[in-house]
This record gives C-alpha cells, sequence and structure tokens, in this order.
C-alpha cells in the first residue's frame, strides 16, 4: 500500500505527544530515537525550534544540546487539572451520539477484552510479514 | 400498494405515496448490510444523501396526505375557496388515514426541531470548549489525565484532544496512527454527516438503523484514511487495539468513567484493518442512488396529483353559484 507521507502539522503533532508521552524534557536525539521511521535527525530539531517559538515548548540545556519540555506540561499544575477536570465534563456531556465528539475508542464490554488481545497478536504477525 | 389511499384516475399517486415509506423501510432492512459492503467513505456519503432525500420525501407525502383530509373541514376548504365535497369525492385518502398522516407529520416535525436545538447546543458547546482548551499549536491539546482518552472536537478550526494517559499507551508509530485518525474526522468534517443523519433519523425513525451505519462508518473512514497515511494495515489495526485494551484498563480502576454504549464495533474496526481494503462496488452505490432518484419521482408525481386534486376542487367551488 502506497504511503501518502505526513499531511500538514502532523509532525508537529508527532512530537508533541512523544514529549507527553515521555513525561519529561527530552533532546531532539532522544526525540528522533522515539519516533525513528526515517525521520532525519535536521527535520526533527527543526520541528523542535518551531514549537519552541510558538511557544508551546520550553527548553533548557542539557550538556551540548537543548531538553524541550511541553509547555506548562510539568505534572500535577493547576492549570492541567482543571484542563483535565474540562474533558472529563465535555466527555460525560458530548455522550449523545450528536458526532460533535469522536473518540478514537469507545467503552468496551470485557468479554470483547481476550478477543482484541488476539486480534493484537495477530495484527502484530500481521506486521512481521509484511 | 392498495393499503386505502385509491387510485385517482390513473395518476399513479396513490403507489407514489407509498413509495418512501417503502423506500424507508428498504432501508431499515439493508442499511447495515450495504454499509458493510461499500468503502466507508462511500457508505458514508451514499446513506447520507439517501437518508435525507428519503426523509425529506416521506415529510412530503404525509402532509400532502394530511392535507387532503383537513383540506376536507369546511373552514379550511372556505379560506382557501376549494370545494370541501369535490375534494372528499372519488377515492380520496380515507380521513383515519390523513388524521393519522397529520398527526405523525407534526409529532416528527418537534421531534426535528427538538434535535435541531441539541445539535446547536452541542456545536456551541464544543466551539466553547475549544476555546476554553486554550491555543493549540498544531491543532492538538495534549490534557495531563491518567485516564486514556482521545477525541477530535469539531469548530472553526477544530482540536484534537489527547489525554497524556493514552499517548503513554501507544509506541511512537501508534501514536501517528491516532493522530491520523483524529485530523481525518476534522478533515474530512465527519461530524457533519453525522449531525445529518441524526436530524434525517429524527424526521423518519426507520432511518435510525442507517443512521447508526453512518456513525460506525465514519469510524472506519478515518481508520482507513489513518491506515494509508502510515501505509501499514496491522499497524493501524494494533493502535486501535491497545488504546482499546488501555480504555479496558483504565475502566477497571475507575468504573464511574463516562459511558458511551458503542456495540463490539472495536473488534469489527480491527478485523476490517487486518483484512484488505472494501471493494469500491459502484452497482451497490448505484442501487442506492437509484431509490433516491425513484423517491425524488415519487414525490413529484404526489405533488402533481396533489395539485391536481385542489384545482378541480377549486374549479367546482368556482363554479358554484
Amino acid at each position: 500500500m502506497p504511503t501518502i507521507g505526513r499531511r500538514k502539522g502532523a509532525l508537529e503533532q508527532e512530537v508533541l505527544a512523544a514529549l507527553a508521552a515521555a513525561g519529561r524534557p527530552l533532546t531532539a536525539a532522544e526525540v528522533l530515537a522515539d519516533l525513528g521511521d526515517g525521520l532525519a535527525y535536521t527535520t526533527v530539531m527543526t520541528t523542535l525550534s518551531r514549537l519552541h517559538a510558538k511557544g508551546a515548548l520550553t527548553r533548557r540545556h542539557s550538556g551540548r544540546a537543548y531538553a524541550y519540555a511541553l509547555h506548562g506540561g510539568d505534572a500535577a499544575s493547576v492549570g492541567a487539572s482543571v484542563t483535565a477536570h474540562r474533558m472529563h465534563r465535555l466527555l460525560e456531556a458530548g455522550s449523545d451520539r450528536a458526532g460533535v465528539l469522536a473518540r478514537f475508542v469507545e467503552e468496551l464490554p470485557p468479554e470483547d477484552e481476550q478477543l482484541l488481545a488476539d486480534l493484537l497478536a495477530a495484527a502484530t504477525r500481521a506486521g512481521e510479514q509484511a | 400498494m392498495t393499503l386505502g389511499l385509491g387510485v385517482w384516475g390513473g395518476t399513479g399517486m396513490d403507489a407514489a405515496m407509498w413509495l418512501p415509506l417503502a423506500v424507508s423501510a428498504l432501508f431499515w432492512l439493508l442499511a447495515a448490510p450495504v454499509g458493510r459492503r461499500l468503502p466507508p467513505a462511500t457508505a458514508v456519503r451514499a446513506l447520507t444523501a439517501a437518508m435525507v432525500a428519503t426523509a425529506l420525501a416521506t415529510g412530503f407525502v404525509l402532509a400532502a396526505a394530511a392535507l387532503l383530509v383537513l383540506g376536507q373541514a369546511p373552514p379550511v376548504a372556505a379560506l382557501g375557496e376549494w370545494s370541501a365535497t369535490a375534494l372528499a369525492t372519488g377515492d380520496p385518502v380515507p380521513l383515519a388515514l390523513g388524521g393519522l398522516a397529520a398527526v405523525t407529520v407534526a409529532g416528527l416535525g418537534a421531534a426535528v426541531l427538538r434535535r435541531v436545538v441539541h445539535t446547536v447546543r452541542d456545536l456551541l458547546r464544543s466551539a466553547r470548549a475549544c476555546r476554553a482548551l486554550g491555543p493549540a499549536v498544531a491543532g492538538l491539546v495534549v490534557v495531563e489525565d491518567d485516564a486514556p482518552e482521545a477525541f477530535a472536537l469539531p469548530g472553526l478550526t477544530g482540536r484534537v484532544v489527547v489525554s497524556t494517559a493514552m499517548l503513554r499507551a501507544l509506541p511512537a508509530d501508534e501514536r501517528r496512527v491516532l493522530l491520523a485518525h483524529e485530523a481525518a474526522h476534522l478533515r474530512h468534517r465527519h461530524h457533519l454527516y453525522m449531525i445529518v443523519a441524526e436530524l434525517a433519523a429524527s424526521a423518519n425513525p426507520l432511518l435510525r438503523p442507517a443512521a447508526r451505519v453512518v456513525g460506525r462508518s465514519v469510524e472506519r473512514w478515518a481508520d482507513e484514511v489513518a491506515a494509508v497515511e502510515v501505509g501499514d494495515r496491522p499497524l493501524a489495526a494494533r493502535a486501535l487495539v491497545r488504546a482499546g485494551l488501555a480504555r479496558a484498563a483504565a475502566q477497571r480502576t475507575a468504573p464511574a468513567l463516562a459511558l458511551s454504549g458503542v456495540d463490539g464495533d472495536l473488534v469489527d474496526r480491527t478485523r476490517a484493518l487486518l483484512t484488505a481494503p472494501a471493494p469500491r462496488r459502484p452497482l451497490l452505490a448505484g442501487l442506492v442512488a437509484a431509490l433516491v432518484v425513484l423517491t425524488g419521482a415519487a414525490v413529484l408525481v404526489t405533488a402533481h396529483g396533489t395539485e391536481d386534486r385542489f384545482e378541480a376542487a377549486q374549479t367546482v367551488y368556482a363554479a358554484q353559484p
């Protein structure tokens, strides 16, 4: 299957997601190691600088390189908990199929869990063959 | 097709009036299998368009039947300057059936209005939430939270909201699938299809299963877009499963989490990604389109027949001394 490549803004999103998942400041090399996928170091570096320029990231020196972190991403800050609360309220209000919220995955019945675990194994095998 | 409306001078109006209802019944029965067989993007577009046409047509023929009966009431006839007796002669709509049509069309009209109000309120809430979540670089809002969540929030620009727990649950390549999936919802304006499908189902409850199919197909559509973007279907399937299992694990520790009951959908979506993409099936899509055209023709025939009837009654009225 052909890859159409990244859509506009996708790499920025992926870099933000990588930093959020790590939960600690990362250097460009660390972000590159996480994302992998044939990216060039300079591409990651450029994306990090751009995100920093937009005010989405903070950075500090870590040895000879910069380590980047999400702006205000230090856990348990007041702003973060307010946002989380807001998110839950939104999810509770929007669960009426209006199409206003489209979740990646919905709740699943317990009996589906084993089925999904089996499918994950199948997907992993299929990925290895591909 | 002779359930009581009679045949008016061979206009075929009788059959035409029942046709939108027959097509609705067909959608009730066949929306799910049709949705499964078509590629998801085609299913969403074809079904939504067909639902709008069918809902409008059903509303129209019900209103016409109601009008032909209400028009026989002397005060209404006097106001419209047509002969009540002339309207009632021949093979008219039985009073009971016309009354039923009037009640139904009023009830469904109210349901549509209520749905519109709800939708507007939801959209406003969504737009407000977009603003409240603050500025989002690249349209992504990361929320510090232990519940694995990811969703698209439509608005003027739209936001993708992902919790840190969800991001931590997935490796980088699967995070890419998730982000591509949510971006696809926003880029292809999936919420609009869902809103329109819900409105059509409010106007015609026989279309309710079709609305559910649209909802499911929208998710499948975003899955397919994500799979193409990462160029790896098994990878897309793995992302779905891992996200689903992460949610299931979080539910066990926090069962109070918001519930929105969707049937074993995730299993179907995963299976679909583990097989080849659906073929295009232009014949099936053409069949749905043909039903829409047929429904449109039925509306025209009904409109023409009703107009003829009222015109004839007006001629009689004018000829009266």
